[in-house]
């Protein structure tokens, strides 16, 4: 046993086993998916490739020394930037986003870079000498960093991918220390531009809820004021924003902030999800069985609804196991989170868990009829050489940083 | 929250309870889903599965400037084989009931065999009704086989233009692999021609139906009583520029000869006529085309499937000189009385250039009257590589000209870097230079670039580019959208202009080489060519635009080895011209071609 502690001492078994577990799902339901497939044959074999490399990036970030990847977070991030910028003007379009790079016979799908970008440059940002998340300047820095990729993401469009920014910015300034005030004065703007969206009534109701919100903290005069300008001044501003838009950018918007407009396509989808997932029952119809994900009931189901080929072949042991393999991966993040040895490692393993708790929950949620219909991948699980790659490269730093922890904790 | 410190006890204990509460949440749902609602999800799976069931929405039409039918569709019946469910021994009888040879079925299914097994395969397009009864008789003795109401095209409307038309056909699956996300097997997609160039708007939107089946692919019903299906909607139909009168009278006239007809509305780059002859037969692509009939394209020594109007290469001889001439008048290096003697040729160096008259003095107005040789080969002498390139290029030859079809070559316009490219920097001398001052030489030209520069001629270098599309009519809204001509100017003085369209207006109605199709009402300006080609006789060429003075219509017509332009291409560009110009003249054209297909121009010695 004494190897065995060893190993455990320098590379974490809670992390790397669920991982394992979710892969090997994730593989059998591609295969199960897509082997009679008029064109998604191939996926099976892409997709491990795609591994091969991924374990790969995951064996490179693993050995990655703690001061490299604090150096690369800047360059990371504004190189995301660039390709988020770039695949604006000359990406391909698939499924109505402009959100892909064509190599090839291979995509590339720069946002899943710019994910793990913003949560470098945000933790080096944070925890950089004597950052008081309590200062207006550096929240507002922090919040600029965090914005600038949701609003390109917003541009392409993907809904999805920019609400996991939203949060990743939301939870890393938050475990910062934010005081209740301070998140007050980030969410706030947000409100009140949502509340726009509904009209002039909406808007007023939101500001006078803006000005309870100042009485109750009661800070001096000055301070509330400039917030209320701010509040006001961001829901005038999107407006203004969104009428000099051209207008196939006014309708990518609008089909943004309502994906249940094409209610046939996701209300169909939505209803098969859960017919396929509640006819699994306890121990699945067997694997190749299932005959919602043989009959292609759901388009694309290597993709977001993934889930539903475990649920409908595995049954109902199957889909709790994704579930605990997913809980027990998400409890050792916090844990690895609250031993590493300083606060940028700390912010980075932070990152990574809300990252891909935030696409689990979308992810299972909507699978389960429990959110709305919104378009992300299950990690380890769905179809995709991007998003594979970069959990896995996460994986490893959050591994490296397990075993750089500070010791005796 | 008391506690503002990073990481805090009590900030780590927020997310714990956020995750783990989510996660505790789905395990309730799936227990809820999985274990307590199964029976109802499994009879639903089982029974009231629901399927979308695809119907192919009818392409665009294609009508004429004047909202005349040139392409249509027809229903037919397809006949479809559904692997999962039928029996290969069945084969010999269908392929016997629909004239087909052994083994044709057993080759489309093999060539789709990476599909699903539950889609059905095309067999057949255009079934006969009498096959259709066949299969309504018997259809309890052949599982896997159905048939479906689709639309085709029909090409019944008097017209061919199958280079400008192109045809869609089913999808590949190298190309299906690409577009997935828009299209699914057996879709047809536009393979050529415009058929290709507009096949977003032309391909109209899918139906679905959303069909409730068992777990054995019965229909047992509709979902929903119909409620979500989605209805299809018909491709935009195209409103193009062709005037199908023109277009009739160029088919017609070209039955049994090789060429190409181009006609341009001058002003704005409109196409009235487009020919490529001889055609092919657009009727064997709506079908499933079999391999005997591409064979017999891609074999025959006509070449059918090559567009020459935008594609073929064609040296455009004698009428070439305007280039020469506008080129020296605007550059300032000749005026209109500048005078050359001719004597039956023009020695340079030691090579003696001919010309096929002895014509004296010649002047430029003369010089293209007549055609004389002599008057090109030192002109073009005087004027220099650079310069006569500059100017063949600002009339578009050398360059495609951006035409709305994919099927366009940009020609050879030899420069001095060319020929230093081809022969080297000292493997040429200038005599190569001499020849092309009346368009021979290593000058390549498509009869569309000719056919600009006829339009360029006639109104004074401005015109548009050359296209096919007017408007279009959004099914949606059935409002027309006018698609706007992309002007130019060529920037050439109005003057130099001036001589030689009168010159040209001379060739028809003076006495210049194309005399035989003068006819006052249609006041015809142009200018004919005899091109060498190393293959066989010469082909007849003829640009030209009418009327005079405010021209409506610029044509250029080859006709393969035919020998001199007025004989051959002349008539034809006269009666396109007279197709287009007077309402109502195409019946008597088109007749006097039945009367008299043999009855060939006056001779006339030219150039």
């Amino acid at each position: 046993m004494k190897i065995n502690y060893k190993l455990q001492d320098r590379f974490d078994l809670g992390v790397f086993l669920p991982v394992v577990g979710l892969i090997i799902f994730g593989l059998l339901a591609i295969y199960s998916s897509t082997v009679h497939h008029p064109t998604a044959s191939g996926n099976f074999a892409k997709q491990l490739f795609f591994l091969f490399v991924s374990l790969f990036g995951f064996l490179v970030a693993l050995f990655l020394p703690t001061q490299t990847i604090k150096t690369m977070a800047i360059p990371f991030y504004l190189v995301s930037l660039f390709f988020l910028l770039a695949v604006l003007l000359v990406g391909k379009t698939v499924y109505g986003a402009k959100s892909w790079f064509g190599i090839g016979g291979f995509g590339f799908q720069p946002s899943e870079v710019a994910k793990l970008g913003t949560i470098l440059i945000l933790s080096y940002w944070l925890t950089y000498k004597s950052r008081d998340i309590n200062n207006i300047k550096d929240l507002l820095v922090a919040l600029v960093i965090g914005i600038v990729p949701v609003l390109l993401i917003m541009l392409e469009p993907d809904m999805g991918t920019s609400i996991v920014f939203a949060i990743i910015t939301l939870v890393l300034i938050f475990w910062s220390g934010i005081s209740l005030f301070g998140l007050f004065v980030v969410l706030s703007p947000g409100f009140v531009v949502f509340a726009s969206l509904f009209g002039g009534v909406a808007f007023s109701i939101a500001l006078l809820c803006v000005v309870a919100a100042l009485f109750f903290f009661k800070r001096d005069l000055f301070n509330s004021i400039t917030i209320f300008v701010i509040n006001l001044a961001s829901g005038f501003f999107f407006d203004y924003v969104f009428k000099i838009l051209k207008p196939h950018q006014q309708k990518r918007i609008e089909t943004f902030l309502d994906p249940l407009a094409d209610l046939l396509g996701a209300g169909y989808n939505a209803l098969q999800a859960k017919v396929a997932i509640g006819s699994g029952g306890l121990l699945g119809k067997g694997f190749l069985q299932g005959n919602q994900t043989q009959l292609r009931f759901i388009p694309e189901q290597w993709t977001d609804f993934i889930y539903c080929v475990i649920g409908e072949e595995f049954g109902f042991i199957g889909s709790i196991s994704v579930v605990i393999l997913f809980a027990i991966l998400f409890v050792r993040l916090l844990n690895i989170a609250g031993g590493a040895k300083d606060k940028f490692s700390v912010l980075v393993v932070v990152g990574i868990l809300t990252l891909l708790f935030s696409h689990f929950a979308i992810n299972i949620g909507m699978n389960l009829g429990i959110t709305p219909v919104i378009g992300l991948p299950l990690p380890f699980l769905s179809y995709g050489g991007s998003s594979l790659m970069m959990n896995m490269f996460m994986i490893g730093l959050v591994l490296n940083i397990y075993r750089n922890r500070k010791m005796h904790t | 929250m008391n506690d503002n410190a990073f990481g805090s006890p009590a900030r780590k204990r927020i997310l714990f309870v956020v995750v783990v509460g989510f996660v505790l949440l789905s395990c309730a749902q799936l227990f809820n889903m999985q274990i307590i609602n199964a029976p109802t999800y499994s009879e639903r799976s089982d029974e009231n599965s629901v399927k979308p069931v695809y119907q192919t929405a009818p392409r665009g039409v294609f009508y004429d400037r004047n909202r005349q039918v040139l392409v249509g569709n027809k229903p037919s019946f397809t006949l479809r084989i559904t692997p999962s469910t039928y029996k290969d021994s069945l084969s010999p009888y269908i392929e016997a009931v629909l004239g087909f040879s052994p083994g044709y079925i057993n080759k489309i299914l093999k060539a789709n065999e990476s599909y699903s097994k539950y889609i059905p395969r095309r067999i057949a397009k255009d079934v006969s009704f009498k096959v259709i009864a066949w299969y309504e008789e018997n259809a309890s003795k052949l599982p896997g086989v159905d048939y479906v109401m689709e639309t085709q095209r029909d090409y019944s409307f008097g017209v061919t233009g199958a280079h400008m038309f192109g045809y869609a056909k089913e999808i590949p699956l190298n190309i299906l692999q690409k577009r997935k996300d828009e299209y699914m097997m057996g879709d047809e997609i536009g393979f050529a021609g415009l058929e290709k160039t507009y096949e977003d708007i032309l391909r109209g939107e899918k139906g679905i139906n959303y069909m409730l089946i068992d777990s054995r692919q019965k229909t047992i019903g509709r979902y929903k009583d119909g409620e979500e299906d989605a209805k299809t909607i018909k491709g935009y139909d195209l409103v193009l520029t062709i005037d199908k009168d023109a277009q009739r009278v160029a088919e017609q006239s070209f039955r049994d000869r090789r060429g190409a007809v181009v006609a341009i509305e001058p002003s704005t780059g409109e196409i009235l006529a487009f020919l490529s002859s001889p055609e092919f037969n657009l009727d064997d692509f709506a079908k499933v085309t079999s391999s005997e009939v591409w064979k017999n394209l891609n074999e025959n020594p006509d070449k059918p499937m090559l567009n020459r109007a935008s594609m073929g290469y064609y040296s455009p001889g004698s009428t070439f000189k305007m280039v020469s001439a506008i080129a020296a008048l605007n550059e300032g290096i000749i005026d209109s009385s500048y005078r050359i003697s001719c004597n039956g040729g023009y020695q340079f160096g030691d090579r003696f250039f001919k010309c096929l008259h002895v014509h004296g003095s010649v002047d430029l107005e003369t010089s293209i009257e007549h055609s004389c040789n002599t008057y090109y080969y030192s002109l073009v002498n005087k004027l220099g590589l650079e310069t006569w390139s500059k100017y063949a290029k600002k009339f578009g030859f050398g360059v495609k000209s951006g035409l709305d079809i994919n099927e366009e070559k940009d020609g050879i316009v030899p420069s001095t870097k060319y020929y230093d490219r081809v022969y080297g920097k000292r493997g040429w001398t200038k005599g190569f230079v001499i020849s092309l001052g009346i368009g021979q030489g290593e000058l390549s030209v498509t009869p569309l670039q000719l056919a600009q520069y006829a339009a360029l001629l006639g109104n004074y270098g401005k015109s548009a580019k050359p296209h096919f599309l007017k408007a279009y009519i959004e099914t949606e809204t059935n409002k027309k959208i006018d698609v706007k001509p992309q002007y130019y100017d060529i920037g050439i003085n109005h003057h130099a202009f001036d001589i030689v369209r009168r010159a040209m207006w001379k060739v028809v109605n003076g006495a210049g080489t194309a005399t035989n199709i003068k006819s006052p009402d249609l006041n015809i300006s142009g200018k004919t060519g005899t091109a060498q080609n190393p293959h066989g006789k010469e082909h007849s060429v003829f640009v030209g635009f009418a009327p005079y003075d405010n021209p409506k219509i610029a044509v250029a017509v080859i006709v393969e080895n035919a020998g001199f332009g007025s004989v051959a291409a002349a008539p034809v560009a006269r009666d396109v011209i007279k197709a287009y110009l007077q309402k109502g003249s195409v019946d008597k054209i088109l007749s006097s071609y039945s009367i008299a297909s043999a009855n060939s121009g006056t001779k006339k010695n030219e150039n």
